[in-house]
């Protein structure tokens, strides 16, 4: 997946390219508008990830942008500003998710795949590894082709897992993932303890294996090696 | 009291104080041109019946019909002329009388003569009692004609002020274009307008200011704790020992309680800025029920029985993030500052939203809990704002949160205004789903 980071922040924008180059994605950068505009036109990529206020414009001008030069990408808008309008005006014009800074990295890539998945792949949408299968559209996961009895959330938080092998999620990322940002809560984080707890209790119990590690003091790491 | 009911009152009042002081302006003046007039037509009778005593002729004792005498006198007073009035009881017609002498005094041929005429005038008080009669009906004409033609003629005047308060009364800071006020030809009015657009402008320009000045704090202390955060994670991915990780998880709760702080007090702002007007009606009970399910883990793991009495076809006119929000805060302080198998109850219905639960008695004054980073029972895991931020979206949408503590149970009651609740039964709101909405308190 080739993606173009727009974001003129270059110490963000720094660890946004640290951590997709780390997940085997290709990945530039633009610092500012005029950049991003040249990049579109010379190369395709399959995401944009979209600052909105930009030293030379606002981005949603870019989403103007490639509209008219129809350009076909997903694009994921990254702001500081959580004003409503801009976010719905964002979404209305274009944009396939809004992600508010701050975030966790785990969460933008969750969300990038997401919305890659629902654009890219029309459909065909079984995210599985080794014995697992996940089916986003109708929530199902299977264990060895067994079906799991899981709620929505122990879902939500598998598939976080699958998305994000081999990284450490952090307790915090975990619980505004499956919470959003909701309330001023931070005891959240416990809930999160037993999420995990029943979601490995489930799948070792189904036959799978227990991929999930505690890493100390840090929070839970899905181990694919 | 109505401004031309006061200007009204003043006039009736001026007119009454001051109509004794004309009443007895007028009566002097008439009284005296009576008497100047009498006086100067005796005078003259006088003058003829001398006159006739100059020509020899023997003068008739009245002349015109006015009776006169001649009295011849040794010696002459100093003035030509003498005026007396003189009152008396006529008994024959049993009333006052009052009648004028002139006595004129001449010399004729070497004798001195007075001359005497005299007739009856217009008492004092005939005048007086004409005068009153006169001024009743005057008053109350004026009266009259004052009331209503004030009435009809503020109508008139008053327009443009009141038109310049209906404007002002609907404007509002989020409209963008600049209040219009209407011409007048008042210097008041005039005024007025001028201050009015004055203000308005300003109060816009300052609206204007303080919301790209949060905007503008938050997208710049958003974007470094953004790069902290970020960097942790990668840090956090690096080989590390358990020391290092002990600090970075540290490093990480800070970081997410600081995101939360600023994140809630923006919301807060935004509350203040009216930001989530809505008009549409959405279907409380069912967002209640929803709320209600995601707190299910929560309240398994802490064992809090819950009873639910939860009314179908609650309508309620709020916008459906800020009513999420709302039951988030609510809930999961009434969980939060439950006890261990305690009791939490939800009670739903067209008047109000009532959440009873179990804990122990609050700390600080009750008063103080709605107020920023109170926290009663100073909860650690907790930042202090949830209930700030309930009662501001209960004042954005017109509804009234109270708070009490009763017989060991916390009860927040949220009651909503008719005019905000809706009993039609709409199709189903399908509300905009905004993942990640930073729904937070």
């Amino acid at each position: 997946m080739k993606i173009l980071v727009v974001e003129d922040n270059r110490e963000l924008a720094g660890s946004m390219f640290d951590f997709l180059s780390q997940e085997g994605y290709i990945c530039e950068m633009a610092f500012g508008l005029g950049e991003a505009k040249n990049k579109l036109l010379l190369f395709s990529y399959d995401c944009i990830l979209l600052d909105i206020m930009l030293p030379d414009g606002n981005g949603l001008d870019l989403l103007q942008f490639i509209k008219a030069e129809n350009i076909y990408t997903c694009i994921l808008i990254i702001s500081a500003k959580e004003a409503l309008d801009d976010k719905v005006r964002g979404l209305e014009s274009g944009a396939d998710d809004y992600i508010t800074k701050p975030f966790h990295l785990s969460e933008l890539h969750a969300r990038l795949r997401a919305i890659y998945r629902r654009k890219k792949m029309n459909g065909s949408n079984v995210i599985s590894f080794n014995e697992i299968g996940l089916n986003p559209d109708t929530l199902e996961a299977r264990v060895n082709n067994k079906l799991l009895d899981i709620t929505r959330k122990e879902f939500e938080l598998l598939l976080y897992f699958l998305v994000n092998k081999n990284r450490i999620l952090s307790r915090q990322a975990i619980a505004a993932h499956l919470w959003g940002d909701y309330t001023d809560n931070l005891a959240n984080l416990d809930f999160v303890y037993q999420h995990v707890k029943n979601l490995r209790k489930k799948i070792s119990a189904a036959g799978g294996i227990d991929y999930i590690d505690t890493v100390y003091g840090l929070g839970y790491k899905f181990k694919s090696d | 009291m109505k401004l031309v009911d006061k200007f009204t009152l003043w006039f009736i009042g001026i007119v009454i104080l001051v109509t004794p002081v004309s009443m007895y302006i007028s009566y002097y003046n008439i009284k005296e041109k009576i008497y100047e007039a009498e006086v100067i037509r005796l005078k003259e009778i006088n003058d003829k019946i001398a006159n006739q005593l100059r020509a020899g002729k023997i003068p008739r004792h009245s002349i015109f019909d006015f009776p006169a005498g001649i009295v011849k006198l040794k010696k002459l007073p100093k003035d030509n002329v003498a005026v007396n009035e003189y009152k008396f009881y006529n008994e024959q017609l049993k009333r006052n009388e009052c009648r004028l002498d002139v006595n004129s005094f001449y010399t004729i041929n070497g004798t001195n003569y007075k001359i005497s005429s005299y007739n009856y005038v217009t008492k004092g008080e005939q005048i007086v009692a004409g005068m009153l009669k006169a001024v009743f009906w005057k008053m109350l004409l004026i009266i009259l004609f004052v009331a209503i033609s004030a009435r009809l003629v503020s109508r008139y005047i008053l327009l443009p002020f009141k038109q310049s308060l209906k404007t002002i009364q609907d404007f509002s800071l989020k409209q963008k274009e600049k209040i219009d006020l209407p011409h007048t030809t008042t210097a008041e009015f005039k005024e007025l307008n001028c201050f009015l657009k004055k203000m308005a402008d300003k109060a816009t320009d300052d609206y204007a200011r303080v919301k790209e000045f949060s905007e503008n704090a938050s997208h710049e202390v958003q974007t470094p704790l953004a790069v902290i955060q970020s960097k942790l994670e990668l840090l956090a991915e690096t080989c590390i020992g358990e020391n290092q990780a002990a600090l970075i998880s540290d490093m990480q709760n800070a970081i997410e309680k600081l995101a939360k702080i600023n994140r809630s007090l923006l919301l807060l702002t935004k509350l203040e800025n009216q930001e989530y007007e809505t008009s549409e009606n959405i279907r409380f009970c069912k967002i209640t029920r929803e709320v209600l399910s995601s707190f299910e883990l929560r309240l398994q793991l802490k064992n809090i029985s819950v009873n639910t009495d939860i009314d179908k076809n609650v309508y309620l006119q709020i916008h459906p993030v800020l009513a999420e929000i709302l039951l988030n805060n609510l809930l999961s302080n009434a969980i939060r500052y439950n006890i261990e198998d305690g009791l939490i109850e939800v009670t739903l219905s067209r008047k109000m939203l009532m959440i009873k639960n179990t804990g122990l008695p609050p700390e600080v004054p009750v008063e103080q809990l709605f107020r920023r980073f109170k926290k009663s029972n100073q909860c650690a895991d907790s930042i202090g704002l949830g209930l700030a931020i309930v009662k501001q979206i209960c004042i954005v949408n017109g509804l009234s949160v109270s708070y009490q503590y009763a017989d060991g149970f916390h009860v927040l009651e949220v009651d909503f205004p008719e005019e905000r609740v809706s009993q039609d039964t709409e199709p189903d709101f399908e509300p905009v789903n905004f993942k990640g909405t930073p729904a937070l308190g």
